[in-house]
């Protein structure tokens, strides 16, 4: 079933990008995530577990190995059930329009997802981290006419993929300490390796949910249309690094360094979201710093690890896709009827947009914490999990959240007030309700009501997913009424009034927004980029000689590991004497070559290396060499002469600096050759006599080299014949381009420009 | 191995490589031939001594030069033929276009170098 | 420029064209036996493409033939094997005693072996083709 699944939204993928007609696109898409929203949803509370392999490279012990448990199926439905809403919103959303390549991506980025939150095997949930990473780039830079978007899609990217680099080294150490890559079969792992796989493994989960300093990336991308803002940037790809503390806890939970710095930063994250959600004016950016700050919560819970923490943390999960996605599809359906989402100006949107408003209301209060909505016992179980922790630490992190519960109650507050009042003059114009649009939001925020209802159920799908990771959380239950005498209940009240007071001072004055450290992300970009141009304009200036030169002295370094293994007693100074002679005939000749200025003249000196080539393959023992070197000497000076002869232009000349390199580095090239020749004499000839027999008997032959040319290495042969092809197929188009473009002036143009 | 074919296949390197690093393609031909002898003697100077033919029946098996070397280097020999050729199609080409063979500078290249180059002028 | 029109260098090209064939089929054939062999019976009769091309006298034209038929040579024994189910470029040797020639050993080595030859043969046509002497003594390379 699990592979049914994925491959189901592979081929979903193929089927919306090749249908004829766009408009049924996101019926299309949603089929996939359907099935898997209904199949894990028949899989909630049970215990059942299901698993899927499929081996890649054995050697390596790679696999696609996935693992659907308790903690699988409640993520799936989040991921594909919410996928369902989207795909419908997007209809309503786009109202028309040809949407094939975004209904495919978007449903990439949900196959994506689901193999994400099934992973069993840590190569494969990297595979689907990056892809996430990948079609959210996509998805973000939608509009890829627009400099903003494409902006904040490179952001985005380069966050998460260059913490998706550091999860891989992470990733890397932990499969070294671990002895395994499989999830399920890995067991506790401490000491100084497993501290370093802990410290990567948070970074890379900090990239990918927006914590502290890495958030930037998350507000840029709300530059992306609201459904892939709602999906990714709200429900699920950012709680992607959550999930992956979680799963790592059982693994890593007991270094030391992975609850201390996990709550730390997540609690200040916490913090400063919120206080972005504080300051600005945009719905959608107000809505993306508070995910940055509901994310940090979800991360120090999720990394404080005590039954309860973990139980909280995976509520949070639950509530937050919920609620969020319901406030970010509202404010999208404002965005497409008014053409703004500006806090300062939009007015009368209470009566003109009552669906809207009463969706945000539902969401808000359940983002707030307030009863009876499924947000209150989420942050309830948050606050309690916090008072059970003792000590200094305990304190600081009660403080924390209660500070950042405060805040977020109090950036709700101003969200809902300010969009929703009357700023006086005249009230914004709508455009016509789409129920496609409003639909999907009606229902999240009507589920936020029901899961408070049906809090014992909710309960019963939670606590076995959150036990899959501390078997300690088993005890807990989502409470919807804790009783005036509950501690955390009195908090909880203190925190809603405390911020709606914030929060109605808030919402009648707006800061102009500094950009928060968006900008310094883009600036080291730009740096990169301006560091890569000066390199390749320094390191790569066009010209092929020095290229050459270059390569040549590179070359020539690599000999001198080499040098030691000279050994004198392999080596001797002639076969026959008569080889002497002709060597030095032959170098003798090849300097004329050099030396001599006429084309004619060289190419006959070339003539003379060649015939003397030939006979120092005959003094070796070797007359088919001879013989071919002979024929192919002959037909090049030929060619040569006629193809070149006629060219009366001088040879380029040098000036002394730049002649002297040249010899230079032809002496340590040749030095090189020979020192690399010379220590690779070794006495182990082929096996003569197996090549004898192999030749006579399989070949027929008695001519052992053109038996290995035709029979025992006829592959070889193979290959050479097709570089003749390719090489003749080249002079062909060469000799036949002269008719084609009539002299070809413009190219000469070309060049005689640059050459000034 | 024999000293004497180790000197001369880096005799052959180092003209061809001289000849390689000029502007002229006619002269980068000639040198580009001169390596393939280069590469083509170093292939029979790896496979040791001198010695008969290799061709079965023609004298005992020990005393025959060794035929895979031999085999290599016939390959070797052919795809620098086509290369060659190859080369000096271009060589002809580029002197019908230019009037001359030179190689020019890659144009994108230099379009970079002189950005930067300017740049740098700017700070 | 070369211009090896003279009667007598014609006549000396004609003449000598056939023996040279000939010489290109004993490399061909002594190949698998004595010094010889595909590629050096090609670069024969490659010069006597370049030589009657040379004096201005007919030679082949169409350099693409020769590619497909030697590609297809090649490409038939290195592939024919596969049917039998045996691996790439396997070779069948053929020793049959015929009426004039006696007992002939040979194999599909030949064939592939006449496949390399038609390939040079080509590559010549074509570089001759490209380098064409009349050509250039015509456009004169202008500077």
């Amino acid at each position: 079933m699990i592979w049914i699944l994925l491959v189901a939204h592979l081929v979903g993928v193929v089927a919306v990008l090749s249908l004829p007609n766009p408009r049924p696109a996101f019926a299309v898409a949603l089929a996939a995530p359907l099935a898997s929203a209904v199949w894990a949803a028949s899989r909630l509370g049970g215990g059942e577990i299901d698993t899927a392999r499929l081996d890649w490279v054995e050697g390596l012990d790679l696999a696609f190995s996935f693992r659907v448990g308790p903690l699988g199926a409640l993520l799936a439905v989040l991921v594909s059930g919410i996928g369902v809403l989207i795909f419908v919103y997007g209809h309503g959303y786009f109202g028309g329009g040809d949407r094939r390549g975004f209904a495919a991506t978007l449903l990439a980025f949900s196959g994506s997802m689901l193999g994400l939150v099934w992973a069993d095997d840590v190569w494969t949930l990297f595979l689907f981290w990056e892809a996430t990473s990948v079609t959210s780039f996509l998805l973000v830079g939608t509009k890829s006419t627009d400099s903003t978007a494409v902006t904040a899609a490179r952001r985005a990217l380069l966050v998460t993929v260059a913490g998706g680099l550091v999860l891989l080294a992470g990733l890397l150490v932990l499969v070294d300490v671990a002895g395994t890559a499989t999830l399920s079969e890995m067991g506790p792992v401490t000491g100084d390796q497993a501290t370093v796989a802990a410290v990567l493994v948070l970074v890379g989960a900090f990239t990918k949910s927006a914590q502290l300093p890495f958030h930037v990336w998350l507000p840029g991308a709300m530059a992306a249309p609201t459904p892939v803002s709602a999906y990714l940037h709200s429900a699920t790809m950012v709680k992607a690094g959550i999930v992956l503390i979680g799963v790592m806890h059982p693994v890593l939970g007991a270094v030391d360094i992975w609850s201390g710095l996990g709550v730390t930063v997540g609690l200040l994250t916490m913090f400063w979201g919120a206080i972005g959600a504080l300051r600005h004016a945009d719905a959608k950016l107000v809505l993306a710093w508070g995910t940055v700050s509901q994310l940090g919560l979800m991360t120090a819970m999720m990394s404080l690890g005590s039954g309860k923490a973990i139980f909280a943390a995976v509520s949070l999960v639950v509530a937050h896709a919920v609620f969020k996605a319901a406030l970010f599809m509202a404010v999208g359906e404002i965005d497409i009827r008014t053409g703004s989402r500006d806090l300062r100006s939009l007015s009368g949107l209470r009566t003109s947009m009552p669906v809207a408003f009463w969706v945000m209301v539902f969401a808000g209060l359940s983002m707030a914490g307030v009863p009876p909505l499924l947000g209150f016992p989420a942050k309830e179980a948050a606050i309690e999990a916090s008072l059970n922790e003792s000590g200094a630490s305990g304190d600081l992190i009660l403080a924390g959240v209660t500070i950042g519960s405060v805040l977020t109650v109090a950036y709700t507050t101003r969200l809902v007030l300010a969009l929703f009042s009357d700023k006086g003059g005249e009230p914004t114009e709508v455009t016509p309700f789409r129920w496609a649009a409003a639909a999907p939001s009606v229902l999240l925020s009507a589920l936020g009501v029901v899961g408070y209802v049906l809090a014992p159920s909710v309960t019963d799908w939670v606590v076995p997913a959150a036990a899959t990771l501390e078997t300690t959380s088993a005890g807990y239950a989502l409470l919807r009424w804790p009783g005036l005498n509950s501690t955390a209940f009195l908090i909880s009240m203190g925190i809603v009034a405390g911020g709606a007071i914030i929060g109605a001072a808030a919402a009648r004055h707006s800061s102009p927004p500094e950009p928060l450290g968006a900008n310094n992300v883009d600036r080291l970009v730009d740096r990169t980029l301006d560091l890569a141009k000066w390199t390749t304009g320094r390191v790569q200036h066009g010209s092929l000689p020095i290229y050459l030169v270059v390569m040549a002295l590179v070359a020539s370094l690599a000999v001198i590991p080499f040098l030691g293994s000279i050994d004198a007693n392999q080596l001797y100074a002639w076969d026959r004497p008569l080889q002497a002679g002709m060597g030095t005939t032959v170098v003798a000749a090849a300097i004329a070559v050099a030396v001599i200025r006429s084309r004619i003249g060289a190419a006959l000196a070339l003539g003379v290396v060649g015939l003397g080539v030939s006979a120092l393959f005959l003094i070796q023992g070797a007359p088919d060499l001879a013989l071919t070197q002979l024929l192919v000497e002959t037909v090049i000076v030929v060619g040569f002469v006629i193809g070149l002869g006629g060219l009366t232009t001088q040879f380029p000349t040098n000036g002394f600096v730049w002649r002297s390199v040249r010899i230079g580095t032809a002496v340590l090239a040749g030095a090189a050759v020979t020192a690399a020749l010379l220590a690779s004499a070794e006495d182990t000839p082929s096996n003569r006599e197996a090549l004898t027999a192999a030749a006579v008997d399989e070949g027929g032959g008695n001519n052992l080299v053109n038996v290995i040319l035709t029979d025992l290495r006829a592959l070889d042969t193979l290959g050479e014949v097709v570089v003749l092809v390719v090489a003749a197929m080249g002079v062909l188009a060469l000799s036949r381009a002269d008719t084609a473009r009539g002299g070809g002036a413009p190219l000469s143009d070309d060049v005689r420009k640059v050459r000034r | 191995m024999s000293i004497t074919l180790a000197l001369v296949v880096g005799g052959l390197t180092s003209v061809g490589v001289y000849l390689i690093t000029s502007r002229s393609l006619t002269r980068m031909l000639l040198g580009f031939a001169l390596l393939g002898h280069a590469a083509v003697l170093a292939l029979l100077a790896a496979g040791g001594e001198a010695g008969e033919r290799p061709i079965s029946g023609d004298a005992p098996v020990a005393e025959l030069s060794d035929p895979l070397p031999q085999a290599f280097a016939l390959t070797a020999i052919v795809i620098s033929f086509g290369l060659t050729l190859f080369l000096l199609a271009l060589a002809r080409r580029q002197a019908q276009l230019t009037g001359d063979d030179l190689v020019e500078d890659d144009l994108e290249d230099r379009r970079i170098a002189i950005e930067t180059e300017a740049e740098g002028d700017d700070a | 420029m070369i211009r090896g029109r003279s009667p007598v260098v014609r006549s000396a090209i004609r003449a000598a064209s056939p023996l040279a064939l000939l010489v290109a089929a004993f490399l061909f054939f002594a190949g698998h036996n004595q010094p010889g062999g595909g590629f050096a019976a090609g670069l024969v009769i490659g010069a006597v493409v370049a030589l009657r091309t040379v004096a201005g006298i007919g030679r082949p034209q169409d350099a693409t033939r020769w590619f497909a038929v030697g590609t297809a040579l090649v490409s038939a024994v290195a592939l024919a094997p596969l049917l039998g189910g045996e691996p790439l470029l396997d070779q069948v040797i053929v020793s049959e005693t015929l009426p004039l020639l006696g007992k002939v050993k040979s194999g599909s080595a030949l064939v592939f072996d006449a496949g390399v030859t038609a390939i040079v043969v080509g590559l010549f046509v074509a570089v001759f083709d490209g380098l064409d002497a009349d050509e250039l003594g015509r456009d004169e390379v202008h500077v």
